[in-house]
């Protein structure tokens, strides 16, 4: 074997050391290639002559090469081993049936016995067959019984749309922010931003002069935007919006924790939200299940309305709706609906 | 100019695992050549937390070109799929489903989902890289056109050996990899026990953990029969207590139906262990003309194989010259440069 001494002071100098010895070691293999792949051929030739002329010199050697893999069959599941197809099937029906018609033809009393053990077989095999099948059913049962209780779980803890599972909604960017600030105007009067997050949609409506606060439930999310000072507060969004007095604000932006609103959730922020806002401008910052990322799209499975579906809920309830269309590629189209 | 950044992502990351020590290896030759790299995988273990990120936390992310590490199905290559950057495809191999179904079904089913999603990867990848011809072939069968062959990167153990037996010691054979149903240990063992009517104080080592505990515990109960006491299962071992197996083995001998590439087979010849091989999948390609590759693997077969080996002392020598010569054909400073200017290639083309 070329093995080469390198000077570990020179980098260059050992990866050209490494290369030459390499040439020179392929230079070697190339010449001794031929010559030594002729004899490793011919030793394996020479094998396979051996191995055939120990069998035809000991018939016991190919008695105990089958019995050696038989012992494999015997311990490998079906279709792992052995002639795939015919074996597989064999044991396939070997496993699949129970037979129970015991042969009877004999003398006359071997007979008779012969049909009491056939009867009491079938009978017996029939009992474990309806306890199988009840203990199947009773299981299936208990299933469903178990899921009814974690859904009624689910709905009393107020996480039955699946909100605790699907982890945070990403906050909305600067440029949504942008242009949320740029619908409601400098009039927009008091605002409150529920699902405000770190603070990104208060801040220009707080910087444009505007009276604005942010509600958010996660207390850690916030502690950001309230270091720059801004007026952000721990509570449950919905909750915080059902407590608003009729016609307290001028505006009402939701962000975030609605996108994980089944319709009956979403019909009550629609209602209670309008209440705030009396003659002002409510706004919706919901992705289409459509432009979600594919992971948040599995983790969203089924849930959150569509930009367009929010737009008929408050359309419903008397808003003119307008979709404003955004550049950014999660939040396409913002809902505005005003109630002017 | 900002750096190009090329994000690596993968299945599962783990220490002591093939793919993972050459995606960290991949990672700094991307370093090395200027570009930005992360890595990112859907099962971190956690002593890896703070090198490799879980990709779902990062959907957003940032990136020039996406290289994807291929060694199984995985949601991470779904969501590799859903980006729009340029894709390169490092592709490892994946185990024909149907070796895996009789034992274990699910993850047969998991190796039928990675190769349909090879097929997706391999219509989306601009380019490819595999680790051999072998692989390579079967990336261009999925519909990748452009694939460069750069091996797998690893550093084989440092011992080297004198290429004897050592004397006083049974004569030992060893085969390194998972306990796992393409690699047909329960073919070794037969072998063994063939040829144990000749030899019978031998015996053989296999080192690695287990893909399947159904087939570990089949294997066990064949050993017991067939080769009592002539069987020693390792298990999973570290680096020092492999570079010992390698230095205690008389002939390495490998009878497996389904490898992509086949470290072992190089870290044997590295070590000067002879190298005895059914020629089959990449073998023939990995070992060329350094170890004897037998086409019959049946028992009487592979034991007149290896008595040879352990017997023909010019045999051994032949052996063990080429098998260090071969290996010297992947040492990982060439693995490391042919893969560097693979990557390099890729990436420019890409950009």
């Amino acid at each position: 074997m070329c093995s080469p001494s390198l000077d570990d002071r020179s980098a260059p100098r050992a990866d050209e050391a490494e290369r030459i010895c390499l040439v020179a070691c392929q230079a070697v293999t190339h010449a001794n290639a031929a010559d030594s792949q002729a004899y490793i051929n011919r030793v394996r030739a020479e094998i396979e002559a051996e191995a055939e002329a120990r069998r035809r010199r000991d018939p016991e050697l190919e008695r105990r090469e089958r019995e050696i893999e038989r012992m494999w069959i015997e311990v490998a599941p079906p279709g792992a081993a052995g002639s795939q197809g015919e074996l597989l099937l064999d044991r396939a029906d070997r496993l699949a049936m129970i037979d129970v018609d015991v042969p009877l033809g004999s003398k006359p009393g071997i007979r008779q016995m012969k049909g009491v053990i056939r009867k009491g077989a079938y009978w017996y095999l029939r009992y474990v067959a309806d306890q199988v099948n009840a203990l199947n059913n009773v299981l299936t049962r208990l299933l469903r019984r178990f899921d009814e209780r974690i859904t009624a779980l689910e709905a009393a803890a107020g996480v039955g749309d699946g909100d605790g599972l699907a982890g945070s909604v990403p906050e909305p960017t600067d440029a949504v922010a942008d242009v949320v600030a740029s619908v409601l105007g400098p009039q927009a009067g008091r605002t409150m931003v529920l699902g405000c997050g770190s603070g990104v949609l208060v801040r220009p409506l707080h910087d444009a002069g505007i009276a604005v606060h942010g509600v958010d439930r996660d207390a850690l999310e916030i502690l950001p935007g309230v270091r720059d000072g801004l007026d952000l507060r721990a509570a449950e969004p919905a909750a915080h919006l059902a407590e608003a007095r009729p016609g307290e604000f001028g505006a009402v932006v939701a962000a975030g924790f609605v996108e994980d609103l089944g319709p009956t959730a979403a019909q009550r922020i629609v209602e209670q939200s309008v209440a705030a806002v009396g003659n002002g401008t409510v706004v919706i910052l919901a992705s289409d299940p459509g432009d979600r990322g594919v992971v948040e799209r599995e983790l969203r499975a089924g849930r959150g309305l569509s930009p367009a579906t929010w737009g008929y809920l408050f359309e419903r309830v008397g808003a003119t709706v307008e979709l404003v269309e955004t550049t950014d590629l999660r939040l396409r189209t913002l809902v505005v609906a005003r109630l002017a | 100019m900002n750096a190009v950044r090329v994000h690596q992502f993968t299945a599962a990351i783990g220490p002591r695992d093939a793919v993972s020590h050459h995606t960290f290896e991949v990672d700094t030759l991307l370093r090395d050549l200027g570009y930005e790299s992360e890595i990112f995988a859907q099962h971190v273990h956690p002593d890896l937390r703070d090198r490799v990120r879980d990709y779902r936390l990062h959907a957003d992310l940032e990136a020039d070109i996406v290289l994807y590490q291929a060694s199984t199905g995985s949601p991470v290559a779904d969501y590799v799929l859903t980006r729009t950057e340029p894709l390169i495809v490092n592709y490892h191999n994946l185990t024909p489903a149907e070796m895996f179904d009789p034992w274990e079904p699910h993850i047969g089913a998991e190796l039928d989902f990675g190769r349909r999603q090879l097929g997706r990867l391999a219509r989306k990848a601009s380019h490819g890289l595999a680790d051999s011809r072998f692989n390579a072939a079967e990336l261009e069968a999925a519909g990748l056109g452009d694939v460069v062959v750069a091996p797998v990167l690893f550093d084989p153990p440092r011992l080297r050996r004198s290429g004897t037996i050592d004397v006083g010691e049974p004569p030992t054979l060893l085969f390194v990899g998972r306990l796992s149903p393409n690699k047909c240990q329960e073919d070794l063992i037969a072998a063994t026990a063939a040829l144990r009517q000749w030899i019978p104080e031998a015996r053989l080592e296999l080192v690695g953990a287990t893909s399947s505990h159904r087939y570990e515990t089949a294997l066990r109960d064949y050993a017991q029969r067939v080769c009592p006491g002539g069987v020693k299962f390792a298990g999973s071992v570290s680096d020092v207590q492999l570079a010992d197996a390698y230095a205690h083995a008389d002939v390495f001998v490998c009878l497996s139906e389904h490898e992509g590439f086949c470290v072992p087979v190089i870290e044997a010849m590295a070590t000067g262990t002879p190298v005895v091989a059914f020629a089959a999948a990449v073998l023939p390609e990995t070992i060329g003309t350094a170890g004897v590759l037998l086409d019959d693997k049946s028992p009487t077969n592979v034991a007149v194989a290896l008595q040879r080996v352990l017997t023909d002392r010019e045999l051994r020598a032949q052996l063990v010259e080429n098998g260090r010569l071969r290996a010297a054909t992947f040492s990982p400073e060439r693995n490391r440069s042919v893969m560097r200017e693979a990557l390099r290639r890729v990436v420019e083309e890409c950009v």
